[in-house]
């Protein structure tokens, strides 16, 4: 008698690419090729996890068509099965599965809109955590400023992209918008959750790489080196006034 | 599990008791839970203090993949000794008994040596669980692989049932023979009712949920099925207080 866990390698392997005989073999027919018993299953697993994908990626679907969208998810499920029970935490390797996926050649930006995708996704999950009150910086050292770290709030995401992804995501997603020029520039956002829904914000190339560099959990002092041309005065001002922060410590004195 | 999702969730319980239908735990899977999924759950239902809590007979993760279906089990000894298991560590991580549904069937495995009712008995006896009778399943399952869907019904023990859940479903072709999908998205059909009135007479007034989770219709129409079912349960309930009086 076959061991169950056989059976379920049987099965995975059959689910996501073709049944062996060894498990056609354990499936009573009664009526019917097992085989086809075995298809409902897997009809199922691929239209439930493409719709997931699809509600994830709607404006990618959107771009490419639900067939063609199908069809490549069809594909990345073969190659990326979930790894977890939970359908919203699926999706994450689409954006890149999308930049190496032959078919897609002729929209390069297409994975950058997916990337853009997945952090609104993200954010969408995200719980609205309290922001930190720039007040509570009022009570740091002058000599601890530089030394200062800030926790990014859950669901803050950054993507850059050599095309305008923004306007494409907006266009696509409300059709009384027009599609950008392609050829319109590069962008650097900013996604956040708020009470009002998720935040997109386009920034400038040195308040991006300050703020980037901040959510990675670098030192302000770190951070401002990576950020040339700032206004640097106003940047930090700008991030506090953003409330993309949670909490915030010193790494030379005792945490705050 | 601090997101909008389950704000939302923790607002409907202010107004109504909330029972929690799992479809990830894998019980059937040969090999470890997810500790990490087990975990989550357990939090969940201590925040909203649900007034069941349940889960199904089936399978869905082996070797890292979690295929989101409830996949089917052959029912052997070895299985049952897996599911027991299972079933017992997640009534001690949540310190409560925990119920087990009979799943949806489009296959049968040659070597099962029990059957699903029998299994599901011997479950419930083993590790103390209840069960959720889902009336459409046992009715998808019985036209799918050929079983006796009242004899099914009569098997299952009447005590263990705690939840019945009723739905709709699609009737589809396969290589020119009818097969009855499970989809959640349409009325209960007339035989369903019939076998939950058949359900009510064995297992007396349960807790009886409509599942509709596709195509969803207008509010009206839920609310419609909603008061079907309430009207067998109020017959169910005359009945049993008929009995306790006689």
């Amino acid at each position: 008698m076959p061991a169950l866990r056989d059976i379920q390698d049987l099965f995975r392997e059959g689910l996501l690419g073709e049944p062996s005989s060894a498990l056609v073999d354990l499936v009573e027919g009664n009526g019917l090729d097992p085989q086809a018993r075995l298809a409902v299953y897997r009809h199922h697993v691929f239209t439930t996890l493409t719709g997931s994908l699809e509600s994830t990626f709607p404006v990618v679907c959107r771009l490419v068509d639900p067939r063609f969208f199908a069809y490549a998810a069809d594909a990345f499920i073969r190659q990326h099965p979930p790894i977890g029970p939970c359908l919203d935490e699926y999706g994450s390797a689409f954006p890149e599965f999308l930049a190496d996926f032959d078919a897609c050649r002729p929209l390069p930006y297409l994975p950058d809109v997916a990337r853009l995708e997945w952090a609104i996704h993200r954010a969408c999950q995200a719980p609205v955590c309290e922001p930190l009150d720039p007040a509570r910086l009022g009570s740091v050292a002058p000599s601890d400023i530089a030394q200062l770290r800030f926790l990014p709030r859950a669901g803050l995401v950054y993507v850059a992209s050599p095309w305008p992804v923004d306007a494409i995501w907006r266009a696509h997603g409300d059709a009384s918008q027009a599609m950008p020029d392609l050829g319109s520039g590069s962008v650097r956002l900013e996604i956040s959750p708020s009470t009002e829904g998720v935040l997109i914000r386009s920034l400038d190339p040195g308040s991006y790489a300050l703020r980037v560099a901040l959510s990675r959990g670098k030192t302000l002092e770190e951070a401002v080196s990576t950020a040339s041309a700032l206004d640097l005065e106003r940047a930090i001002r700008s991030f506090l006034d953003d409330r993309i922060f949670s909490h915030f410590t010193i790494t030379t004195a005792e945490g705050a | 599990m601090d997101g909008p999702a389950c704000a939302t969730l923790e607002a409907v319980r202010r107004d109504y008791p909330v029972s929690l239908h799992g479809v990830g735990l894998s019980l059937g899977t040969a090999g470890p839970l997810d500790r990490r999924h087990l975990e989550r759950l357990r939090q969940l239902a201590d925040r909203i203090e649900p007034c069941l809590v349940s889960e199904h007979l089936s399978w869905s993760t082996v070797g890292g993949a979690y295929l989101n279906h409830l996949l089917p089990l052959p029912y052997t000894a070895e299985t049952l000794g897996v599911v027991a298991e299972h079933v017992e560590e997640v009534q001690e991580a949540l310190g409560r008994r925990v119920l087990i549904e009979n799943p949806s069937s489009y296959l049968r495995f040659r070597h099962s040596s029990i059957g699903e009712p029998q299994f599901l008995a011997e479950l419930a006896r083993r590790t103390g669980c209840g069960l959720v009778c889902d009336v459409n399943n046992i009715y998808v399952s019985a036209w799918n692989v050929g079983l006796d869907a009242e004899a099914y019904l009569d098997a299952l023990p009447a005590g263990a049932v705690g939840e019945i859940h009723l739905a709709g479903h699609a009737v589809n072709d396969a290589d020119g023979r009818t097969i009855l999908i499970d989809d959640h998205g349409s009325r209960v059909t007339s035989p369903v009712w019939a076998l939950y009135r058949k359900a009510l007479e064995r297992f007396g007034a349960v807790p009886t949920l409509i599942e509709w989770d596709a195509d969803i219709p207008e509010l009206e129409v839920l609310l419609g099925e909603a008061r079907t079912a309430d009207d067998f349960l109020a017959w169910a309930t005359r009945r049993d207080e008929h009995a306790r009086a006689a």
